[in-house]
């Protein structure tokens, strides 16, 4: 954790990690007894399932809870279900997990679903919107046409991240591969990748256009890289898609290159595991795996009151349970000892001033956090810029008086749809 | 099954890392901002200064605790915020306070200024400056500080050089020499005095962030540019900006009291308005006004219009670009 400078009369900086120059193989973690799928949709006992626990499913199986679902997991494994039970995430939302028990002895080719991968969207919809590295094939394809630009983000979001670093290099010609095949299911004119401009690993993307980033958090959030390098400023509200600019991890085009390569759907995710020390070491998992089996795999002792982070320290959250599977979207795994964990606190803003310096969108938090206390959603979204926050976490990182800021700001925005969506 | 009842973990949101700043260590650094100013008082003042500090702090964070008590709220004194409040209280008054006045006093910062107007954070107006306010109208009798310390053997002028301009006239300034404003060879509060220290630790405050530079530098220029308008007008009738510098409250004023966070701005321009605003006032209330010193009443005054001068403020990056 970077602490606070001694001297601090200008804001404080914080920077980006770079890639190890070693890229040594990712460890693998064997298939666990048990996977956990985490299907976005909640149960609804009032329809009926289309699978149900005890079912054998083939490799690459796609599971839909109902007939007019929009949302499936494949399944990684030849095995049976074996539970089916329910997950809310810390907005509420509800989703359902899986728990598929693999079955090693099932290797015969009809125990893998066959697919014959096309090049268009509507297969990449109903195929791949579950591959490693979460490539948003039903955001594009709800986009349609008008997306014009694709980024790849070789430059992680987050601090001390380098999983994308990691997958942009040590798979460029995938990265590369993925991109064209990418290029030609949607058409999209312009193609992009982000790397950090310190990064010393000169790897060559042939046709892409190499956007260097600072190494300056948050530079390399989608908003800024659009501001930084495309010269389009996000309005108040509105997504990178509203844009037409789709920011896809590297791995999503590694895990598309290899699905048309080999013809199968490919099921494993990259992760860097950051352990209570601070080391980072970079695993790969089968998606599903339970991050319990992980930490026992790798040796990182959970204790009571640890905290668990999936994603980065500014960025990320925190699971409730060390059996949260590996997902898609997964990149970073952060243990954090219970000592190291700083205190928040219910006092009011003192107007010390600190989140106003560091906004890097200009945000006046100090005055939109009290009407965010107060529940004024709307006020806060036309007077005080509620919109325009870029969710970098900044702000909450240097309050004097430790206010979740970033989660008011999320509360607030999460609350402000709810209100528009009932008026 | 999934576990749910295994190990207990931490859920809390993003971001996971923080600065470690706290409000206790900025109450914390203000104190040891403050002790400079506040030891010398006692090599100065004697004892009686000793008492007057521990008195106002120990009363303060008293209050605090009462208020908070008899509101059954929690108890916010481990954060230091009345230790301070209190703490600029006994540096602004002089060391022969009678010791009701000194609680009153820390009364009305902290229950009057602090607690009633929503506690910390909430404070439109410098709690320990609305006390002052309070107590100045009140008693005046006590901060005149050439009566205050009549039973005093100094080395030096022992004439407050604020009540000496305004009422021997100018030719009062020739009795102290700007070294020895500087270095506190003067009569004042146990804390006003004491310019180098005050100083440093207000360089200090701004070096670590607690303050904000921007509203110093501008008070400053605030008073020396208004001060050298009016002495380069007339030097015959209006003291030099230097000695309106370094006598009274102005020090103080500049470095702790107008910076104090929750009443004053944090955006750029209206800090350097801000700022600026409490130096013209001060000069203008002791060239023209009928006030001696002037302090008080002009940082609670920039305290007032700092609401209305932080909506100077620069739009949200992407407010108000036409959808592309």
């Amino acid at each position: 954790m970077i602490k606070r400078s001694f001297f601090a009369l200008s804001k404080p900086t914080l920077t980006y990690d770079l890639l190890n120059p070693d890229l040594a193989d990712p460890e693998a973690i064997p298939i666990p007894g048990t996977l956990t799928l985490l299907l976005p949709e909640a149960i609804d006992s009032t329809k009926k399932a289309l699978f149900a626990k005890g079912d054998s499913l083939k490799k690459g199986e796609k599971l839909k809870l109902y007939e007019d679902s929009t949302v499936y997991v494949l399944s990684p494994v030849a095995g049976t279900i074996n539970a089916l039970d329910s997950y809310s995430d810390d907005f509420g939302n509800t989703a359902t997990y899986i728990l598929v028990k693999p079955d090693p002895a099932r290797t015969a080719p009809e125990d893998t679903a066959k697919i014959t991968p096309k090049e268009n969207i509507d297969f990449a919809r109903d195929y791949l919107d579950h591959l490693p590295g979460a490539l948003p094939f039903a955001r594009l394809a709800a986009a349609g046409k008008s997306i014009s630009t694709i980024v790849i983000t070789g430059a992680d979001a987050d601090i001390i991240s380098s999983t994308w670093q990691y997958t942009c290099t040590a798979y460029a010609r995938e990265v590369e591969a993925g991109a064209q095949i990418l290029k030609r299911m949607i058409r999209v004119p312009r193609i992009c990748i982000t790397i950090p401009e310190a990064l010393t690993t000169q790897v060559n993307f042939g046709t892409l256009q190499v956007l260097k980033v600072s190494d300056i958090y948050p530079s390399a959030l989608p908003a800024m890289i659009m501001k930084d390098h495309m010269d389009m400023v996000l309005p108040p509200g509105k997504t990178p898609e509203d844009m037409g600019v789709c920011f896809i991890r590297p791995e999503a085009l590694v895990s598309l290159a290899r699905v048309f390569k080999t013809q199968e759907p490919v099921f494993e995710k990259v992760i860097t595991l950051v352990d209570k020390t601070g080391t980072q070491r970079r695993i790969k998992a089968t998606m599903g795996t339970p991050l319990s089996k992980i930490f026992n795999r790798m040796s990182v002792h959970i204790n009571e009151m640890d905290r668990i982070i999936i994603g980065g320290p500014m960025r990320g959250f925190a699971t409730f349970t060390h059996h949260h599977p590996v997902t898609p979207e997964m990149d970073m795994v952060i243990v954090q000892d219970k000592e190291a964990i700083a205190e928040l606190s219910d006092t009011p803003c003192v107007n010390c001033g600190k989140c106003i310096r560091i906004c890097p969108v200009q945000i006046p938090v100090n005055l939109l956090v009290r009407y965010l206390e107060a529940d004024q959603y709307e006020e806060a979204a036309d007077q005080l810029d509620l919109e325009s926050c870029i969710e970098c976490g900044l702000c909450a990182y240097v309050c004097t008086a430790r206010i979740p800021l970033y989660q008011y700001i999320r509360l607030g925005k999460h609350e402000l749809l709810a209100l528009r969506a009932e008026a | 099954m999934i576990q749910m009842n295994g190990t207990k973990l931490i859920v809390s949101h993003a971001p996971f890392w923080h600065d470690g700043d706290s409000l206790f260590k900025m109450n914390l650094n203000y104190v040891l901002a403050l002790l400079p100013a506040a030891i010398f008082g006692v090599t100065q003042f004697g004892g009686l200064a000793l008492g007057v500090i521990a008195l106002s702090v120990s009363t303060a964070m008293l209050w605090e605790a009462v208020i908070n008590l008899a509101s059954r709220r929690k108890n916010p004194i481990g954060d230091l915020d009345a230790a301070v409040i209190g703490l600029l209280f006994a540096l602004m008054v002089p060391a022969t306070m009678p010791w009701w006045v000194v609680v009153v006093g820390t009364f009305i910062a902290v229950v009057i200024g602090k607690f009633i107007f929503g506690g910390i954070g909430a404070t439109p107006f410098h709690p320990t400056l609305l006390a002052m306010a309070v107590l100045m109208m009140s008693w005046p009798v006590y901060f005149d500080f050439d009566a205050a310390y009549v039973a005093y053997e100094f080395n030096h002028t022992a004439l407050a050089p604020l009540a000496a301009l305004k009422f021997q006239g100018i030719s009062a300034t020739g009795l102290f020499s700007l070294g020895d404003l500087f270095m506190g060879q003067e009569v004042g509060g146990i804390g006003s005095t004491f310019g180098i220290g005050i100083i440093f630790g207000g360089i200090y405050l701004m070096l670590r962030g607690y303050t904000r530079w921007e509203i110093v530098v501008s008070f400053l220029a605030g008073i020396l540019i208004t001060g050298g308008l009016f002495y380069l007008g007339n030097s015959q009738a209006y003291a030099s900006p230097l000695f309106h510098l370094f006598s009274g409250y102005t020090l103080l004023g500049a470095f702790f009291l107008a910076t104090a966070s929750s009443s004053s701005p944090v955006n750029l321009i209206p800090m350097f308005i801000y700022g600026f605003l409490g130096g013209f006032m001060i000069i203008l209330m002791r060239n023209i006004g009928a006030y001696a010193d002037g302090t008080v009443l002009a940082v609670l005054l920039i305290n007032l219009v700092n609401p209305l001068v932080d909506n100077i403020r620069p739009k949200a990056i992407g407010k108000g670009v036409p959808h592309a």
